[in-house]
This record gives structure tokens, C-alpha cells and sequence, in this order.
């Protein structure tokens, strides 16, 4: 249904995104990960028609968008990182005014309010100033603006950041009806990676303006299927027994995270006995070890030798 | 279009403090000015009347006698003493003095009463007189020997002046100051005639500083402050319909409403018709409240508002294309600066040089034309026009130029305007 072929932008000589292919089909929830900087919101700017590609195309049923933006536009709903709504007006208001600017009027454009206001569950309190609500209602809204032209591909860039646990798990649970039962195309990009394991059947990785993996949860599992992750805690930081730990042979990716540290083994490996040992010379006190399979966390790391939230 | 305008009002009206700005601080500033500095304008004429007392300590009379004595022993030739002799008589300072107060202009302003000194001194102090003339003894012997023969260091009045009354004080000061000037220049020129065996009649004195706009309509402060106040924070509408602009890019609504494939040009358009619209209501608001509160405009004068609804819409489409220049600039930029620099500035110094602050008649004429071409300045003058010939006619050249700027302003905004904004 949707996708891009060798997409490309260059900033004042600086390249954010080069080479990037993706692809959406109808009814597909898709999540795109990477770090701050790596050219998500770049690629979804150019894929929603709001930026023009240096070069490569973005192709919708086939035919480019790059020069006819209008038919993308008529099919897309993009839910952006930030608060796109007017503070000053109440939710009601607001969705008025994206309904009238898609040409929605009369009794059509009432429905379709109530239609998204019941979808985030603001029906009650559509007629409150939208600067008063708490964060999670806000972001609701703002799904619901990109919902008034009933989409056939939604975008949906960070939408639950900085949110309390039960918004969150509302739009989690909304996006997963939109896209299960409604039939929904859903581009999902989150720092949550638990979000993106929930949500999406397929997951590309994008690092330094590339797509660096790509493909369902379970292939990119895969690629760090022969290895576990081995999580460390102790009474308090050691970094002279973190640095021998680092120097054992067969540890990947160690990480000092809090108190604890986070590493990759092959799958068997007999590095724990030793790293015991070590943990006693240095009298560092161990106070949990978990070894567990790789998650998407793990496989993010591995790939771009980074946390998904640095 | 009707979906722009009527978010933009509510997103307005709904922002306290830009309300605050555009109809409380111009009603608070016509207040402060109105009544402040109400002296200064000419229809305001009638605060500065005044009451002076005269404390006459000279003798004319004997003065003249006395200066024809010297005559007698100055050795001049009989042709020339009875030449110098007639104009002493005609231009005797004291006189001529009396003369200036009483008549004319001055008259309306002046009111003058002979006092003993004692009792002018009271009368001042009780705040019933503003000044205190005192022609010193021997003043008539005195000016007319130094004026006609260039004897002697002349004869000063005296001056007394309140503290309460610190305008018409220094106005009347002004007038003396100025009658001794063109006594002294006019005396100068007398002498040298008689010298020549040529009699002048007596002196024709302009004394005083009033400046009559024209003989039609006197504007009085308030209405002077109403209009030149109302036109100044016209202006901060733009500034404020440029910063929502800049709000609705930063937080991607912008990028909201070009994802709609509505046309960019209807963004722009709606900002100009919002602006428009806006700056219209606000000026009838703060004519209509003004002239309730202050009695600034007759309500029931149905002549005088078609004119003032002409003069405030020219204006108003003025500055509408004033906001969608500052719009096109802020998305072209994606900064706030355009708008910041325009509100901390450039409002100030167009409503300085319109004449928001004072009128500009008493600026240089440079300043005065560069005044006349700011929108600001030009409907200022216009108001000013209608208010005091009540005719469309001498209007139009004042509205041919707002239309003229907004025309260029509306030109330079659209090419400015990044029409595609996107892909």
C-alpha cells in the first residue's frame, strides 16, 4: 500500500537520512525505532508529504505522492510528537476546526467529532478548554484530530510520551482496536519498546539516518537467538570490577546501568563462575543475577550500540 | 475560510492578556493623555485661559514728558525730535502692552486686572491670577529712551509666576518674552527712520504662540488621544496575529493544516481577514467607549461616523496586510523575532511619527512626511480631517496612501509566503 524507495535528505550538506526503504501493507501496524537523531521523524515528515525527499520517492497504491501530495494527504492521519491543538479552544472546538478544514460540515462533521470523542473517550469533557486537560488527555485529542477524516494510514510519531500510566494504556489499547478491528495502517514509532513488542507485526530499525535491520519481533529476536542477556545487580556501583568484567572473554555490550550491569553471553557460557570470582575479589556484594532470552531492547542494543532512550 | 476566521477570534479573545493589551491599555493611555497633556492641543484652548494681575508702579504720562525733555537736550535737529517724539507716543510700551492683552486672540486667553501689589500678591498666592505683571517705576522713561535713542539699559518687567499653573505660566511668559523681541526690533526700526527724517505708524505686533489647524472643527485631547492611541495598538494586532502564526509552526498545527491540502494562500488570507476584522471591532470599540466614557465623539451625530467607519475599515484592510506580512515572514523564518522586533519597536516609532504620542506639527517637515506614510500616521490625519471638515473629498488623499501601503504590504507577503510549505 505504501512505500518508500531510496529515500533520501540532506540538510545544509549534512545527510539525516540516506537509502531509506520501507514499506507498509493495508492493515499493517509497523513500528519504526532508533535513537534520538537517527531520522524517524525526517523519514515520517517525508512520507507524510510535509518535507520534500533530496531524492527517492514515496510511492501510495504505487503511484509517487512527491508530486501530488493531495492524494497521500486525503488517505493519511498523522498524530505528531507535540501537542498540534489550539490550547485557548475546548477539545470540541478543536476538532471542529481540523473537521472544517477537511472539508467536513453539518451533520457530518457532528458525527464525526462524536466519532473520535467517544474513540479517546472525551465524550464528557469535549466541551473543556483543551489547556486545562492533564497530558494524557491531550495527547487523546490530539489522536483524535488526526482521526476526524476517518484515515486509511495513520502516523503515529511518540504518541504517548510523558503521559500517566493509564492514558497510556488507553491509547495503547485504541491503537490496537484501530488497527485490528477497523483494518488500520499504523506506522508506530515510540521509545517505549514494550509499545512497539505490543503493537507492531513488524519493526524497522533506523540508526545514523539508515534503516540498519528490519522484520517481524521474532526475526529480529533472531539475530541475537544463540546469545542471553545476563542482568547484574549490586549493592552499589563497582567500576574496577566492571572494568574486569568487560575484559572477560565472551561478554558483549556490558553496560553499567544504575547499580546493576547489563550484559550479553553466548547462549551455555560458563563466564558466570568466573565472573563470581571476580565479583569477589572486588567484595562487590551481588544482590540479583537474572539471564533471560534477548528482547527487542537487547537486539536494538546490539544493532546500534545504544539504549533506545539515550 | 469562515473555519480560519472564527478560530483565530476565539484563540484571541480567549488569551487574556492580549485583550488586555489591545483595548485596556489604549483606554488607560487615553485617559493618562487626555487629560495630561490636554493643553497641548488647540481645541483644548480653553484650559489655557488665564487671569494675570497688572501692578502698574509706572506713570506713563510723566514718562513721555520726560522722554520729550530729554528730546529737548539730546541736540537733535527739531525735524527729528517731533518725528521721535510721535513715535514715542504711539509705541509707548506700556501701551502697546495693554493693547496686545486686550485685543485679539490674546484677549480670549488673557484676562487682565490692575492690582496694587500687595493684592496681587495675595491673589496669587489664593491661585485667583496665574501671574503677577509688575511695570516697574519709570518703565515708559526708561524703554523709550533706550528703544528710540540708545540711551541707558531699557527697563525690564517683572515677572511673577505661580506653581500651580505651570502651563499657562510659561505661555504667558512665552507672550512676553516674545512681545519684547518684536517691540525691540520694531523700536530699532523706527529709530533708524526717524533718524532718516521717516515716521513709522505704530508697530504691527503678532504676538503669542497659537496655532490655529484650521478654522474649522477644534480636535480636543481626548479626541485627539482616542484616535492616536487606537491607531497605535491597531498595529499591535498585527504583531499579535504574527505570534499566533509563530505558535501555530511551533507546535506543527501549522503542519496539521497543510496535511488537510488546503491551499496555503487561504492560511495567509484568513490571517489578513482575522487581522482585519479584529482591528475594526477594536477601534469601535475603544471610538464607541471612549465617547461613552469620555464624551470624546457625539453617538448621536450620524454625519460624523460613516466617515470615521470608512477611515477605520481603509484602515483596518491596512492592517490585515500588515499581519500577513508578518505571518508570511514567521513561517518563512520560523522565528519570533519578525514579530518581536515589530511590537518592541517598530510599533513605537510609527506611532511616534504618526503622532500617536503628540502632533507632529511642531516636528521637522521631513518627519512630518515620513509620519504621513506610515499607516498609522496616515489615518491618524485622516480622522483629523473628517473630524474638522466633516467631507470625504480631502480624505482621499490620506486613504489613497493606506491603500497604497497595503497593497505593497499584501504584494510583499505573498511573495514571502512559502506557498507549498511542504512536499
Amino acid at each position: 500500500m505504501l512505500e518508500t524507495e531510496e529515500l533520501k535528505k540532506v540538510f545544509k550538506g549534512k545527510i539525516a537520512v540516506e537509502g531509506a526503504n520501507l514499506y507498509l501493507d493495508k492493515g499493517e501496524s509497523v513500528g519504526l525505532l532508533g535513537p534520538n537523531g537517527a531520522g524517524k521523524s525526517t523519514t515520517i515528515s517525508m512520507i507524510s508529504t510535509l518535507l520534500k525527499p533530496s531524492s527517492g520517492d514515496v510511492r501510495l497504491y504505487g503511484k509517487s505522492v512527491i508530486k501530488n501530495p493531495g492524494k497521500m494527504r486525503q488517505v493519511l492521519g498523522v498524530v505528531p510528537q507535540e501537542i498540534a491543538l489550539y490550547g485557548e479552544l475546548t477539545a470540541y472546538e478543536n476538532l471542529k476546526f481540523f473537521g472544517r478544514i477537511y472539508g467536513l460540515s453539518g451533520k457530518d462533521l457532528e458525527i464525526s467529532i462524536q466519532r473520535v470523542l467517544e474513540l479517546v473517550g472525551l465524550v464528557d469533557r469535549q466541551k473543556e478548554i483543551v489547556k486545562t486537560y492533564s497530558g494524557g488527555m491531550k495527547r487523546r485529542v490530539n489522536i483524535a484530530a488526526a482521526m476526524m477524516h476517518e484515515p486509511e494510514v495513520i502516523i503515529m510519531d511518540e504518541p504517548t510520551v510523558g503521559i500517566d500510566p493509564q492514558s497510556r494504556s488507553h491509547i495503547l489499547e485504541m491503537v490496537r482496536q484501530l488497527n485490528q478491528e477497523k483494518g488500520l495502517t499504523v506506522l508506530y514509532t515510540s521509545h517505549y519498546m514494550e509499545e512497539v513488542e505490543r503493537l507492531c507485526d513488524r519493526v524497522y530499525v533506523m540508526d545514523h539516518g539508515r534503516i540498519i535491520a528490519s522484520g517481524t519481533k521474532e526475526e529480529l529476536k533472531s539475530i541475537l537467538s544463540s546469545e542471553e542477556t545476563v542482568w547484574m545487580e549490586l549493592d552499589r556501583p563497582y567500576p574496577e570490577f566492571f572494568k574486569e568484567l568487560q575484559s572477560f572473554d565472551g561478554i558483549r555490550q556490558a553496560a553499567e546501568i544504575g547499580k546493576g550491569i547489563n550484559f550479553i553471553v553466548p547462549k551455555g557460557s560458563r563466564v558466570l563462575g568466573n565472573l563470581f570470582q571476580a565479583a569477589e575479589r572486588h567484595r562487590a556484594q551481588i544482590v540479583n543475577v537474572t539471564v533471560q532470552t534477548p528482547t527487542l531492547e537487547d537486539v536494538f542494543l546490539h544493532l546500534t550500540g545504544r539504549k533506545l532512550r539515550d | 475560510m469562515g473555519a480560519f476566521l472564527k478560530k483565530d477570534v476565539l484563540v484571541l479573545l480567549r488569551d487574556r492578556t492580549e485583550v488586555a493589551v489591545l483595548l485596556g491599555m489604549p483606554f488607560i493611555l487615553i485617559a493618562i493623555l487626555g487629560f495630561a497633556l490636554g493643553g497641548l492641543i488647540g481645541g483644548d484652548t480653553e484650559v489655557l485661559k488665564m487671569q494675570v494681575a497688572i501692578v502698574q508702579e509706572d506713570d506713563e504720562k510723566q514718562g513721555i514728558e520726560q522722554f520729550a525733555a530729554a528730546l529737548n537736550n539730546s541736540g537733535m535737529s527739531a525735524e527729528q525730535e517731533t518725528a521721535l517724539l510721535a513715535v514715542a507716543k504711539e509705541t509707548s510700551p506700556s501701551t502697546l502692552l495693554r493693547g496686545i492683552l486686550a485685543d485679539g486672540n490674546l484677549g480670549e486667553l488673557v484676562t487682565t486686572e490692575e492690582m496694587e501689589a500687595t493684592a496681587a500678591e495675595e491673589a496669587l498666592k489664593d491661585e485667583k491670577v496665574v501671574a503677577i505683571l509688575t511695570l516697574p517705576e519709570n518703565f515708559t522713561l526708561d524703554a523709550l529712551r533706550n528703544m528710540l535713542l540708545g540711551i541707558g539699559t531699557g527697563s525690564e518687567l517683572q515677572l511673577t509666576i505661580s506653581d500651580y499653573a505651570a502651563t499657562q505660566s510659561d505661555v504667558f511668559r512665552n507672550i512676553l518674552d516674545e512681545f519684547a523681541w518684536s517691540l525691540s526690533f520694531e523700536s530699532t526700526v523706527s529709530r533708524m527712520a526717524a533718524e532718516e527724517g521717516k515716521v513709522y505708524g505704530a508697530p504691527n505686533f503678532e504676538v503669542g504662540g497659537i496655532e490655529a489647524v484650521s478654522a474649522a472643527n477644534p480636535i480636543n485631547s481626548m479626541q485627539y488621544y482616542t484616535i492616536g492611541m487606537a491607531v497605535m495598538f491597531s498595529l499591535f494586532v498585527a504583531g499579535t496575529i504574527g505570534s499566533k502564526a509563530f505558535v501555530e509552526r511551533q507546535q506543527f498545527v501549522f503542519d496539521r493544516i497543510l496535511l488537510s491540502d488546503r491551499n496555503p494562500l487561504v492560511y495567509l488570507g484568513s490571517k489578513a481577514i482575522t487581522a482585519a476584522a479584529i482591528t475594526f471591532c477594536q477601534l469601535a470599540i475603544l471610538f464607541v467607549f471612549s465617547s461613552l466614557i469620555f464624551q470624546t465623539f457625539d453617538l448621536t451625530n450620524l454625519k460624523l461616523w460613516p466617515g470615521i467607519a470608512l477611515i477605520a475599515a481603509v484602515f483596518a484592510i491596512c492592517v490585515g496586510t500588515l499581519a500577513s506580512l508578518l505571518t508570511a515572514l514567521t513561517i518563512r523564518l520560523n522565528n519570533e523575532t519578525v514579530n518581536s522586533v515589530f511590537s518592541g519597536s517598530l510599533v513605537i516609532l510609527f506611532a511616534f511619527l504618526g503622532g500617536s504620542f503628540m502632533p507632529t506639527e511642531g516636528m521637522p517637515v521631513f518627519i512630518r512626511e515620513v509620519g504621513d506614510w506610515t499607516p498609522n500616521g496616515a489615518a491618524l490625519t485622516a480622522f483629523l480631517i473628517w473630524l474638522q471638515e466633516m467631507e470625504i473629498k480631502p480624505l482621499w488623499g490620506m486613504l489613497n496612501r493606506v491603500l497604497a501601503t497595503s497593497a505593497l504590504l499584501l504584494l510583499l507577503s505573498l511573495l514571502l509566503f512559502p506557498r507549498k510549505g511542504a512536499a
